[in-house]
């Protein structure tokens, strides 16, 4: 597990791995329960730490939403970060806040084209008492 | 901070303090924070005067707890607006007609209270989404389909409130006209049950709708006069197969006898959504063409049949699909061929897939039928998705969807008034002679307009808007109506159904005065104003 300081020093290297860095507590893992990585963009991406949990979307969050999130958005607790399209993020935190989950950080990496939607980094994390776990 | 009308802020807070004794504090949301996902995220009036948003929301766990809201929301006269998942995007999202409302969001109440395979029905609370009736179809292996629209993440239960659509079988698509049954919490807190379901004892709620005497059911779609804790839908048995086909009309005119056939076969039940479109529409990148299709009084059939004969292209198709055994699924489109083959010179077909069902992820991309399809798959074999969104542009859209009669003269009439319509506004050209009609209603055609808003481009959504009430006016004066509007739009929508001095709404008016003597469920929703808000009817 990564910690706050150990993501410090690799947030130099990566967008997305400083506004994770920073959206944490200080005392809190740092590492999310899992990324959406937005395949749309493969060629803007940053590497991400290998054992990361990272799911991967083409846009479309249907599958991994429905075989992966929901379940796990149910229960309390669970950290996602992700970089994709504002489409996407806009469908994800839809849903997230159906199960007392928020985003609670966002910054737009890209602006959108006539091709592509707007790339975005953000974290979605349990806000309400009903999923707040306990490290949160 | 935003109060409810004619409250204080220090009378808003016993409310409040009420809602949260009754509730739990956990589960009533007043900061500006918390309140976000209750605004309509699709709003063309986002931050201005006229954006209408909640002062609260309270999510009840169970009906006591909904009695518990309408009671204490009656005590103190405070409009409440229930939705169930408030996904109702293009028409207002979860946000109310009253600013200042209370969101009553049921989406904890989430059982699925029966499923039956062997009589095909469910019984849902509102807070069941299309995804979670077709996760436990999936886990509990059973042979019914549900009838979604797309994307998915609505409820049935709202979405038939609203009288939303689907995909699959014509009885199945309507799904206000699919559901059998309800239970409602009424504006004094007492509960009723509709057909069947208010004979203690009875077992057949969700398969005859009617019971006894008058049926009110129908009274609480895109209505107000209670909120809706249980709806029975009755659901298809999966089907064995799927084939698919494609045909197509030389000429411009031929849309009319095609047309008329497809009505045969699908007030038949022999086939499922048809989904028409015209070829030509891909031409619409040509200037030259631009112009001939959206031209001030509509095209000449020659002019149009002479691009398609230049071009080699059929100037109307329809894909249709057939659902049921291998065996009468491939007679069903062979007999659709024969039949309009047979009566329209000109016309081609071409068989598409024929596939066992269930479809592997893969035959649910629609990606193999050997010409291009318009067909939403995923939605045709009941499969809730969120794909669809890969279409949503800016920040959204707003919708106006009128009605039209099943008939190609119809068609040609809509293409032509709603064009010249719309002409003076900058929108791409939802409405030309190419435009093909939905066939998602059983019995009715719709076409589509639905341009996108800017959040932040507030003379963008003045434009928007301006159109949206053009569109209205100029339809309703050729007799087409919006079948579903946003709060924004419903007083307008409303004031077209006026036959008779507006006897329809004066019904229902008197209706809700007698029921809802405070005006507490939904004020406003459909049109429908209680005497207290009354004033708030927008002037059209």
């Amino acid at each position: 597990m990564i910690h706050r300081r150990d993501l410090l020093k690799l947030a130099a290297a990566t967008p997305l791995l400083s506004w994770a860095a920073s959206s944490v507590s200080s005392d809190a893992p740092a590492q999310p329960d899992a990324v959406i990585v937005d395949q749309r963009f493969r060629d803007q991406l940053p590497s991400l730490p290998n054992h990361w949990r990272q799911y991967d979307i083409h846009g479309d969050v249907t599958l991994v939403w429905y075989e992966k999130l929901d379940p796990s958005w149910r229960r309390p607790g669970f950290e996602l970060v992700g970089i994709t399209g504002a489409d996407a993020l806009f469908v994800l935190e839809q849903l997230a806040w159906d199960r007392g989950r928020r985003v609670v950080a966002r910054s737009t990496l890209r602006e959108a084209t006539p091709y592509l939607p707007a790339l975005v980094q953000w974290t979605i994390a349990p806000v309400h008492p009903s999923v707040r776990s306990k490290i949160t | 901070m935003i109060l409810p009308p004619d409250l204080s802020e220090s009378q808003f807070q016993q409310v409040l303090q009420a809602f949260r004794q009754a509730l739990g504090a956990d589960w009533v949301f007043s900061s500006a924070e918390d309140l976000g996902p209750y605004r309509d995220s699709f709003s063309s009036v986002w931050d201005q005067d006229e954006e209408r948003r909640a002062s609260a929301a309270v999510a009840p766990a169970d009906v006591e707890q909904v009695q518990q809201v309408v009671k204490i929301a009656a005590r103190f006269g405070v409009p409440l607006h229930p939705i169930s998942t408030g996904k109702n995007f293009g028409y207002g999202g979860p946000s109310p007609n009253v600013h200042g409302s209370v969101v009553v969001d049921l989406k904890r109440m989430n059982r699925i209270l029966a499923l039956d395979e062997h009589r095909h029905f469910a019984l849902v609370e509102p807070g069941v989404s299309y995804f979670d009736l077709f996760r436990e179809i999936q886990q509990r292996g059973l042979k019914v389909w549900i009838d979604c629209p797309d994307p998915g993440w609505g409820s049935p239960l709202g979405n038939a409130l609203e009288r939303g659509i689907g995909y699959t079988m014509g009885h199945f698509r309507d799904h206000i006209g699919a559901s059998c049954g309800l239970e409602a919490v009424l504006p004094d807190g007492e509960l009723m049950r509709t057909g069947m379901g208010a004979l203690p004892g009875s077992q057949s709620w969700q398969e005859y709708a009617y019971g006894f005497g008058p049926d009110p059911a129908g009274l609480f779609a895109q209505g107000n006069f209670g909120i809706v804790t249980k709806m029975g839908f009755r659901l298809m048995p999966q089907p064995e197969h799927y084939t698919t086909g494609l045909i197509t009309v030389a000429n411009r005119q031929d849309f009319i006898p095609l047309v008329e056939h497809v009505n045969y076969l699908s007030d038949s039940f022999l086939c499922g959504e048809a989904v028409f479109a015209s070829p030509l529409a891909a031409l619409l990148k040509q200037p030259d063409f631009y112009r001939l299709a959206t031209q001030k009084g509509g095209p000449s059939d020659q002019a149009m049949n002479r691009v398609a004969r230049d071009n080699q292209l059929p100037s109307w198709q329809v894909e249709l699909q057939f659902y049921g055994p291998k065996a009468t699924a491939e007679a069903n489109w062979r007999y659709a061929k024969d039949r309009i083959l047979s009566a329209i010179p000109g016309a081609k077909a071409i068989d598409g897939e024929s596939l066992p069902i269930p479809l592997t992820d893969q035959q649910l991309q629609n990606t193999a039928q050997p010409y291009a399809s318009h067909i939403r798959r995923h939605g045709a074999m009941g499969v809730p998705s969120l794909g669809i969104w890969k279409i949503v542009r800016d920040d959204g859209h707003v919708g106006f969807f009128p009605i039209l009669p099943r008939s190609g003269e119809a068609v040609f009439e809509m293409q032509r008034v709603m064009c010249d319509g719309l002409r003076e506004f900058p929108l791409p050209p939802f409405f030309s002679a190419v435009t093909a009609p939905l066939y998602w209603h059983t019995f009715a055609f719709q076409m589509v307009f639905a341009p996108s808003v800017k959040r932040h481009d507030s003379a963008h959504n003045e434009m928007v808007n301006r159109a949206m009430g053009r569109a209205i006016e100029v339809a309703a004066a050729h007799g087409w109506g919006d079948y579903r509007a946003a709060p924004l739009y419903q007083d307008q929508v409303s004031q077209t159904y006026g036959f008779g001095d507006h006897a329809l709404r004066r019904f229902h008016e008197q209706l809700k005065d007698a029921i809802d003597p405070k005006g507490i469920i939904a004020p406003g929703r459909g049109g429908v104003w209680p005497k207290r808000f009354r004033g708030l009817r927008r002037a059209t």
